[in-house]
């Protein structure tokens, strides 16, 4: 402002500062230049990648996934169409496993340490102390290459012998345990299953809404799962009476495989549109107050943009970038169906459930497992193991905070009213308990998914070093680093969807 | 406390006050007699019982299992001995090796600055060294007593076998006579403890303070001593042959070393205690922190590498560069903090980033040559110009701002000189650092280049300035989304395929870059909860005096927010720390590698893999654990939650 003169106010309002002290003009220029910026360094960065790979005479592109890689996966589903894409896949398929198989069972192990680092009994808490401060301080990759050793060191595997023999049989091919899988008629079953789940909500209600008007307890979870149980072994035996599903999901994917890919790519961008148009209401309407639109910052503004502009993206993608989505679209949908179908197939039926218990085959000249138990090859429990027992420390860790911090009056009030001590966790400590361990649960979950990746350490064939081999091979390097980006960008976002998902059931409705 | 005047605090010579550990202290309960006290801690119910005798059993099981495999005759324990150098150093000359040396003692020097300047002065309550004392007896009588007999050796020193192959052993009765060594020192350790133990009165005992800091170096100088007395053997791998000679004591070159570190410790930190309530000392604590925050670069790129200074080079072309850099900066810094220069200030500052972000442009399309350090040069310069209008006021506070440029600028130009001469030492390998040192190297630059990228994510993140907002929280989530593992691919494999051309990255760089980004994201995580903490009234106030958004944040958000964060920061230091062990798969010679591969491979030692393994997680905890005590002590201390 100038100093020899003084102002009125209403000059001193109207008057405003010069463009490059102007609040907004500096705030949306840096934000506009630091863009630019990102930008052209990121356009910098790959012009320069095109033109080494270019001089190293390596093509761009994704066609390798349709190649024949010449790779021998050893373990995981049949790697039938010998392809780069099928050979992902395998991986991919070898990873969710990891992961599903290590957080059922890193869970179980961490709720047992944790709370046993709780228990009154002096050794067990030491214990559980003990096991958490010892594997958590040790690098995951450290431990599984130890446990990799161990198992190498075992003895080799003989006809008769393992801890218990026909069971459990430990070697140094790994380990190997009964194993169970869905069999023939399963999925006729899970119909069976679902027709249960339905009507025995519909008891459970019932159950309920008695329970509430009477006072009297009517076990509404009980019954839900009596009724379950019940159609459960109903179907065990009546499950082919499903057969007939097979052919009409035939049917519906006849249907779906002729819809025209115009259609698809309508449907998409309206769809775009409409969640765009919906999101930018539905904002605008929250802003409203009884005296009209509330003031919108330049934050605002900017979401509402950057929905049209999503919105926008999707069409273009979807017309322009890569046209080929909406066959890609409807062939999928047609072969899901086509599998489902198959699944389903008249003449399919037999116990819905199976298993085998492990064989010890003699192959060449030295005996190994044979395909009929669950094997746990060697460089597989290794990653599994060192994943599991990692991860449970951490948990174990999360568990007993949520238990601590549950307040303590909540357990006298708990004792006051009489609660019994079961009663009084189940209703009373656990449920509170749970919502604060939730979270950081979901993020040790994440961690888990991503450490199977250490598999590569110890050649297990899980999807980065699928794609680590493919890169050796076809010096792909950025696009299979983009299908690894894709691939665990889609887990995290899953696992954190189902986080999220029990921390709104959980959360707590306050007045 | 009823006497006021017992313990050490009465005889402490230096008259050290003992009341803030007393404060520190948790709270315990007076002990109970052993006989209650099992009856409540592990005989409440049948439940409980059951419970204690079956843990009971599975934790002796395992103790004897792990005894019986650590010293079983079948365990190489030389594999780690002989290799303990390689472990460490990897390949470093042996006739250079005094730089080592010289490393570890500018760190350990500095360390005990550090404990004299800063440490507050606590002890362990009495109650608890008897309790260790009496622990380590009964474990080490117990591990006696569980291990299986040891092997009779045969003529030729293996064990003798009997007709199936079993290995012979002892009588039982033969073996523990054989431990008598182990015996007496089970009986020391619990005769001391138990003698401290009933030496007090219940009160006294837990309210007696044995000082921490003469513990620790005492404990240190009788390891220390132990070099000198005892006959570890010497066991080493110099050049091409491997030494045993089990019958001395450690080899001169490792004795006289920790020997003179030991001592070097110990007058560090008395020098440190000198300095503390003089009136220089906060002086000295910023000095220690400037070395501290120094000795990293000076260290790995002065010390150990040794570069081969080319002095005609350095006449002809960096000492002008530097000097005319330190005079030419300093001077366009002490004009533009000029009072009442206003907006050609801004003006001259924006224009010389403009100059310094056209001079990499130019690069990139070769119009004119440059040597990169000058570049880096004028982006420094024009950084300060852009700060120097906070500077702005007396010639004192001016000159102060130009002497900072000065030093900063001799420092920066000094090791870039340093990091681009060649390196003197011949190794066999590209990298002259390996094993543990590689994996110390990745880790502390990662932590100094992910420290301000984090911050500033984080500050991007909680930023209202939408772009700013989005761009942050897609690097963070994209990189938090991803394993480690295929960063570190991407890195090791690709990212010389995006840099400028003739610009190259070692293997060990480019994966230090990309630990850093990708720790920047955690790091980022950490910090952004500690800005969340600040509260709203922080930032109201510090509108109402009238501070710019970047002193606010300067000066107001960001030391609250950091120091609300400083736990957390600390266990993402301990994960950092833990996956450098990555390295190992992509391909580096670091700690991990050479114990899973390298040692496996050497002739003597084929496929001998545990005890190396084990060796490296017994390192690793050891790091890890301490820092994660440290951690939780300094929650404790700053009191994080509880205000």
């Amino acid at each position: 402002m100038s100093d020899s003169s003084s102002p009125t106010l209403a000059a001193t309002q109207s008057q405003r500062p010069p463009f490059y002290r102007d609040a907004v003009v500096v705030k949306w220029l840096t934000q506009v230049a630091t863009l630019l910026l990102v930008l052209a360094a990121l356009f910098f960065l790959t012009t320069r990648a095109g033109q080494e790979l270019a001089a190293k005479n390596i093509s761009t592109g994704y066609e390798f996934l349709g190649v024949n890689p010449g790779l021998d996966l050893s373990e995981g589903i049949d790697t039938d169409p010998a392809t780069g894409g099928r050979a992902l896949w395998v991986g991919m398929v070898n990873t969710i496993r990891l992961a599903i198989a290590g957080i059922m069972a890193a869970t179980a192990l961490g709720v047992i340490v944790g709370v046993g680092r709780l228990s009154g009994n002096w050794i067990v808490s030491k214990l559980s102390s003990l096991y958490i401060e010892l594997v958590r301080n040790v690098p995951l990759l450290v431990q599984i290459f130890l446990i990799f050793a161990v198992i190498a060191a075992l003895p080799r595997a003989v006809e008769d012998q393992g801890p218990i023999h026909g069971w459990i049989h430990l070697s140094n091919k790994g380990l190997s345990v009964p194993r169970v899988f869905p069999g023939d008629g399963f999925y006729q079953w899970l119909v069976f299953l679902g027709i249960g789940a339905v009507v025995g909500r519909y008891v459970a209600r019932r159950r309920r809404r008695s329970q509430e008007l009477t006072g009297r307890d009517a076990y509404p979870v009980l019954w839900l799962l009596a009724v379950v149980a019940a159609f459960g072994m109903a179907g065990w035996w009546l499950h082919p009476v499903f057969g007939w599903l097979g052919p009409v999901f035939a049917v519906v994917a006849d249907a779906v495989g002729a819809v025209p890919p115009g259609a698809v790519q309508a449907a998409i961008s309206l769809g775009a549109l409409a969640a765009a148009g919906w999101w930018i209401k539905r904002f605008v309407d929250s802003h409203r107050t009884p005296a009209g639109l509330a003031k919108l910052t330049d934050d605002d503004y900017f979401r509402m943009i950057f929905a049209g502009v999503g919105a926008g993206l999707v069409i273009v993608t979807v017309f322009v970038v890569w046209p080929g989505l909406a066959s890609w679209v409807v062939n999928s949908g047609r072969d899901l169906f086509e599998v489902v179908s198959d699944k389903f197939g008249n003449g399919r039926s037999g116990p819905p459930i199976d298993g085998h218990r492990p064989d010890i085959q003699k192959l060449g000249n030295f005996p190994n497992y044979g395909p009929a138990g669950l094997n746990f090859t060697q460089g597989m429990a290794a990653v599994y193991f060192g994943v599991v027992l990692y991860t449970a420390a951490f948990i174990a860790e999360i568990v007993r905070g949520g238990i601590l911090a549950v307040p303590r009056g909540q357990t006298e009030a708990a004792q006051a009213v009489g609660l019994r001590r079961v009663t009084m966790l189940r209703r009373v400590i656990l449920p509170q308990a749970f919502r604060i361990i939730m979270p950081p649960l979901g993020n040790q979950y994440l961690n888990l998914t991503k450490n199977t990746s250490l598999a590569i350490a110890v050649g297990y064939s899980d999807l980065v070093q699928v794609g680590q081999t493919l890169f050796s091979q076809t010096g792909k390097s950025i696009e299979i680093f983009s299908i690894w980006m894709l691939f665990y960008l889609a887990c995290s976002l899953s696992i954190s969807a189902i986080v999220n998902f029990f921390n709104v059931r959980l959360r707590l409705v306050e007045r | 406390m009823a006497d006021p005047h017992f313990g050490l605090e009465r005889h402490d010579p230096e008259g050290f006050s003992l009341t803030a550990a007393v404060d520190s202290a948790p709270p315990d309960e007076p002990s109970l007699p052993v006989g209650e006290w099992l009856r409540k801690n592990l005989f409440s119910s049948p439940f409980n019982t059951v419970l204690t005798l079956v843990f009971t059993v599975v934790a002796l099981a395992g103790l004897r299992g792990l005894l019986n495999f650590a010293f079983s005759e079948e365990r190489n324990w030389d594999a780690v001995r002989v290799n303990l150098r390689l472990l460490f150093t990897q390949a470093y000359p042996e006739d250079q090796y005094i730089r080592v040396w010289v490393s570890v003692g500018i760190v350990v020097a500095l360390s005990g600055l550090s404990l004299g300047l800063w440490a507050r002065l606590s002890g362990v309550p009495v109650a608890r060294v008897a309790m260790w004392s009496m622990t380590a007896g009964g474990l080490i009588a117990l591990g006696v007593v569980l291990r299986e007999p040891s092997a009779v050796s045969g003529p030729d020193g293996d064990p003798m076998r009997d007709a199936a192959g079993e290995v012979i052993r002892q009588s039982f009765g033969a073996a523990m006579g054989d431990r008598i060594w182990w015996w007496l020192a089970a009986a020391v350790l619990f005769g001391v403890g138990a003698g401290l133990w009933r030496g007090f009165e219940d009160e006294r005992r837990r309210h007696t303070y044995v000082p921490t800091i003469p513990l620790v170096f005492g404990s240190l100088g009788v390891v220390v001593a132990t070099l000198w007395l005892y006959r570890w053997g010497h066991y080493a791998f110099t050049g091409n042959e491997f030494v045993y000679e089990p019958d001395r004591t450690a080899a001169l070159s490792t004795k006289l070393p920790w020997t003179v570190m030991w001592l070097l410790l110990m007058a560090s930190w008395a020098a440190g205690r000198q300095g503390r309530g003089t009136p220089a000392e906060g002086r000295l604590k910023v000095l220690v922190n400037l070395a501290w925050l120094l000795s990293p670069f000076i260290l790995f790129w002065v010390v150990l590498r040794d570069p081969a200074i080319d002095w005609a080079h350095v006449w002809s072309t960096d000492l002008p560069m530097a000097a005319g850099f330190v005079i030419g900066g300093g001077a366009v810094l002490y004009g533009l903090t000029r009072p009442g220069i206003g907006e050609v200030g801004r003006v001259i500052a924006v224009g010389l980033l403009a100059f310094a972000g056209f001079n990499w442009v130019a690069a990139f399309a070769g119009w004119y040559p440059m040597l990169q350090k000058a570049r880096f040069g004028f982006l420094l310069l024009a950084l300060a110009a852009l700060l120097a209008p906070n500077f702005t006021g007396e010639r004192a506070q001016r000159l102060r701002l130009v002497w900072g440029w000065a030093g900063a600028m001799t420092v920066v130009q000094y090791l870039v000189t340093m990091a681009n001469t060649e390196s003197t030492l011949n190794t066999p390998t590209s990298e002259f650092l390996g094993g543990f040192s590689v994996t110390l190297f990745v880790a502390v630059f990662t932590l100094i280049f992910s420290f301000p990228l984090g911050v500033l994510l984080a500050l991007g993140r909680t930023s209202k300035l939408p772009i700013f907002r989005v761009l942050s929280t897609a690097y963070i989530e994209a990189m938090r989304g991803i394993p480690l593992i295929t960063v570190l691919f991407f890195f090791a494999n690709m990212l010389n395929l995006f840099l400028p051309q003739n610009m190259e990255l070692g293997s060990v760089a480019a994966v230090t870059v990309g630990f850093s980004l990708f720790a920047a994201a955690y790091l980022a995580e950490n910090v952004r909860g500690g800005l969340q903490a600040v509260g709203r009234s922080q930032y109201e106030a510090s509108d109402a005096v009238g501070l710019t958004t970047v002193q606010r944040t300067m000066f107001i958000v960001l030391p609250q927010g950091l120091r609300v964060s400083i736990p957390p920061l600390v266990g993402q230091v301990i994960s950092t720390f833990k996956e450098t062990s990555l390295l190992a798969v992509i391909g580096i010679f670091d700690f991990l590698f050479l114990a899973n591969r390298a040692i496996p491979s050497q002739s003597e030692f084929l496929g001998v893999k545990r005890e190396g393994l084990l060796f490296v997680s017994i390192v690793y905890w050891i790091f890890a654990f301490s820092m994660s005590k440290y951690s939780q002590r300094l929650e404790r201390r700053l009191g994080v939650g509880e205000r």
